[in-house]
């Protein structure tokens, strides 16, 4: 029946397609190698650590850019979010207890992403469009909230937060905890939830599903505020991090999303694409961040870098579909 | 130069291909006259497309040889093909639905223009090139805005603005009613006589005989013989292509229709699309049959009673109850089943398996109250289905393009059977499918009716109709024309009311 790993690794060529197929795997693994072997401080816990703490905010929006891309839509707005939120938690925390203010967040980052679901689910706007529009939307009223400055956190709810996102537990830094619990949380959504059957269906043909009698703009709008509240849950973990909410946070992080998302072998026209993929995205990118900055290499060539890998990832994608 | 000393223009000879390690053409051979219509049959994944496709360079042979006019060619690409004269129309259509039609048709010499684009002579020219063709077509429209016969018309128009040698039409004729596709033939002739080869492929085996000179015949990457078209007939054809006696390609059914209708539609009207006034009723257990040209719409009733289309009025009745069904999530709600004419756009998901594919449709029944899909209850109710739809494939994870069009059809059918639809609406089931898959396909449709299921079929293929319903409908200008029982069933009857005339009296 079905054709299991062994049969795949039973011939030299299975071998090459198991590689293609698990490409990000692979490619994460030998990054992970190659840094391991160019620098010593690599593999010390402080640096590792600190590599996780770096990728979780970003890390969190990425499943809430896959849920889109999935839809074959995309959410720009995501960056600004994590600013206009960050400010919001921010300002929350000093004023109501710790829970009500990470709730509340999480629950005005739900109602901002409704507004691009519904605009693309019941207005028929494109995603790009709707989207950008909520972009400089968030990102003013950020500015606006903080009259441009951080705001830092001054109660005890703010402290307990700071401490939260800067500590570990068993070695693994909480927020990156937060980040793990939600690739595994989506995992489960995807594979076993009739909500990601249903999102990876809409993606596929939309037409189809929708004359399978699923509610198809339901769906695209409930994925646009799954993306708001987990912006809203990268900027608690964000803001927390660094004690402040600024509306400088998140800036350019919805491509960076987008980018690991596509670097976890999604397509961009939806239908395609699985959260440990989109994990393994968002560390590739991590890591070359991180190695590329242990060998201080500046930041502008880092930059040709991870475009370079992105190039690189989705051209050995295109074997896959071969 | 022109090698005199043979009768043939193309010559194709021990063409073999892989792709990987399947072997798809093996020694294949094709030889094709000038001025003639030659056809070539094979059931879906014979290597049909794949032969054609090595004449216009989308896929390079493995081995044999190519000879056009006495000369050895090897294609690299579409564009030497067209060099050479070889015009393909691929079944896909491949138009930009942006341009306009002129801009289509002149497509490749757009590239290869200068600066400035002579707009108003193109123009000109892809209108006089339409007209000769007889169809009634605006060379300036965008193409977005046609129906998808006229898509396919201009995709004709496309492959003969170039001096053509050869010309190839894959399935030309699966969108148009009989009308169209006579006026199609009608071109074809004239290009004959032109001295133009033709190699037209077709699963309608009528078809072949109303129109080509000699046939070539394809099972399983191997060619299983050529012959004159004079020197055989359809049970020679079938034999040759399923290795195989058929017996019968419209099995019988038996079949106790119930008496009270499973659903009754009083005065439907569309909202935006030209359906007006419609009533029927389909009983448990029947086959109703819904016939009408091109446009005459019937996709767009079958649709408007889903709650694809927006109503306007009228009234639906399921078991005796009135139902609402504005959208097609109530449709579905209400156990009623919609298999798309156009599969590839709105009928499965191809890029997902098997499984997606016919779970998608049933997640009430697969998923507990969070919305947590029971895997083990999904694998038996799906590998359940691909056992009872005999759908040809390793296992229930293979993706859905992987498959031949007629067990596509079936995965798009398994959907609604799986959630145990009450009426069934199946828009042309067979088209695209191979003769093997057809007869599977309407001993399905029999088994569905068998279980009481009111099953609504429309097409386009009148034998097919003829074949499988019980009784037909007949669609004109967006309303039910007439009503033809089982003793009135003829292509003649089916086409005088699909064109607005009564029936001939008996005298």
């Amino acid at each position: 029946m079905a054709f299991t790993i062994k049969q795949q690794l039973s011939s030299p060529a299975g071998v090459l397609k198991f590689l293609v197929k698990y490409n990000t795997i692979f490619i994460f693994i030998l990054l992970l190698v190659f840094s391991a072997l160019i620098s010593d401080v690599f593999f010390t816990s402080v640096n590792l650590s600190n590599l996780l703490k770096q990728v979780s905010g970003i890390g969190v929006i990425s499943i809430g850019m896959l849920l889109v891309i999935l839809t074959g839509g995309i959410d720009l707005s995501v960056g600004s979010m994590v600013a206009l939120l960050a400010v919001t938690f921010a300002i929350l925390v000093n004023v109501v207890i710790l829970p009500l203010a990470i709730v509340l967040t999480i629950i005005i980052g739900f109602a901002l992403g409704s507004v691009s679901g519904y605009l693309v689910a019941y207005q028929r706007m494109a995603p790009f469009v709707a989207t950008l529009a909520l972009m400089t939307i968030a990102r003013g009223l950020g500015f606006i909230y903080s009259k441009g400055s951080p705001i830092t956190f001054k109660t005890p709810g703010g402290e307990f937060m700071s401490n939260f996102a800067n500590n570990a537990t068993i070695g693994i830094p909480n927020i990156a905890i937060v980040f793990f619990l939600i690739v595994i949380l989506a995992t489960i959504l995807l594979r076993y939830n009739v909500f990601g059957r249903l999102i990876i269906a809409i993606g596929s043909n939309e037409e189809a599903s929708r004359l399978s009698g699923i509610k198809v703009n339901k769906y695209k709008f409930l994925v646009y505020a799954i993306s708001g509240a987990l912006a809203a849950t990268a900027a608690v973990i964000v803001a927390s991090r660094t004690n402040l909410g600024s509306p400088n946070m998140g800036m350019a992080w919805e491509l960076d999303a987008i980018a690991a998302v596509v670097i976890g072998g999604a397509s961009l026209n939806g239908g395609k694409g699985s959260a440990i993929n989109t994990l393994m995205g968002v560390l590739i990118l991590g890591l070359i961040g991180n190695i590329l900055n242990l060998l201080n290499v500046p930041s502008y060539p880092q930059q040709v870098v991870k475009g370079a890998i992105i190039i690189f990832a989705v051209l050995l994608q295109r074997f896959e579909s071969k | 130069m022109k090698n005199s000393d043979s009768e043939y223009r193309l010559e194709m000879t021990g063409i073999s291909k892989n792709f990987g390690v399947i072997s798809v053409l093996e020694n294949v051979n094709l030889k094709v006259k000038p001025g003639e219509i030659h056809a070539l049959l094979g059931e879906n994944g014979a290597g049909k497309s794949t032969l054609v496709k090595i004449l216009s360079g989308v896929h390079q042979k493995d081995a044999g040889k190519v000879i056009l006019d006495g000369e050895e060619i090897n294609p690299k690409n579409t564009h030497d093909a067209q060099v050479l004269g070889i015009s393909v129309v691929y079944q896909e259509l491949s138009l930009v639905n942006d341009l306009s039609v002129a801009e289509n048709i002149y497509l490749h010499k757009l590239g290869a223009s200068k600066f400035w684009m002579n707009w108003k002579g193109m123009t000109k020219d892809a209108q006089e090139l339409i007209d000769s063709l007889g169809f009634d077509i605006d060379a300036s429209a965008i193409v977005r805005d046609l129906s998808i016969v006229q898509k396919q018309v201009v995709e004709i128009a496309k492959a003969l603005s170039e001096e053509t040698k050869i010309l190839v039409l894959d399935e030309p004729t699966t969108v148009f009613d009989p009308t169209d596709t006579k006026k199609l033939f009608d071109n074809l002739f004239k290009l004959r006589d032109k001295g133009i080869s033709i190699i037209y492929i077709s699963h309608h085996l009528d078809e072949i005989f109303k129109i080509a000179d000699s046939v070539t015949v394809l099972r399983d990457g191997v060619d299983t013989g050529s012959m004159a078209v004079s020197d055989t007939n359809t049970d020679g054809v079938i034999r040759l292509m399923i290795g195989r006696e058929l017996k019968d390609l419209y099995p019988t059914r038996d079949v106790q229709i119930g008496e009270v209708p499973v659903l009754e539609v009083k005065d439907l009207t569309a909202k935006d699309t030209i359906v007006h006034d419609i009533s029927f009723s389909v009983r448990p257990g029947e086959v109703l049959g819904i016939a009408g040209l091109g446009g005459s719409g019937r996709t767009e009733t079958a649709k408007l009673v889903f709650g694809a289309h927006k109503k306007k009025s009228g009234t639906l009745i399921l078991d005796g109850k009135e139902i609402k069904t504005m959208t097609p999530v109530c449709a579905v709600g209400y156990q009623i089943g919609f298999v798309s004419e156009d599969r590839k756009e709105e009928g499965v998901f191809l890029p997902l398996s098997i499984r997606r594919n016919i779970s998608v449709t049933d997640f009430a029944g697969i998923s507990g109250k969070l919305g947590f899909i029971n895997t083990d209850t999904e694998y038996k109710n799906v590998l359940g289905l691909i056992e009872k739809l005999s759908i040809k494939t390793l296992s229930s994870e293979v993706d859905v393009k992987n498959l031949s069009g007629g067990n596509q059809q079936k995965v798009a059918l398994a959907k609604w059977l799986s959630i145990d639809s009450k009426v069934i609406f199946i828009d042309e089931p067979t088209r695209g499918v191979d003769v093997g898959a057809k007869i599977e396909i309407y001993n399905l449709i029999n088994e569905v009716a068998k279980k009481g299921v009111g099953v609504v079929v429309i097409s386009s293929d009148m034998p097919e109709i003829m074949g499988i319903a019980d009784r037909i409908l007949v669609m004109y200008e967006g309303t039910f024309y007439g009503e033809l029982t089982k003793e009135e069933f003829s292509e003649e009857n089916i086409l005088r009311y699909s064109i607005g005339k009564s029936l001939k009296q008996v005298v």
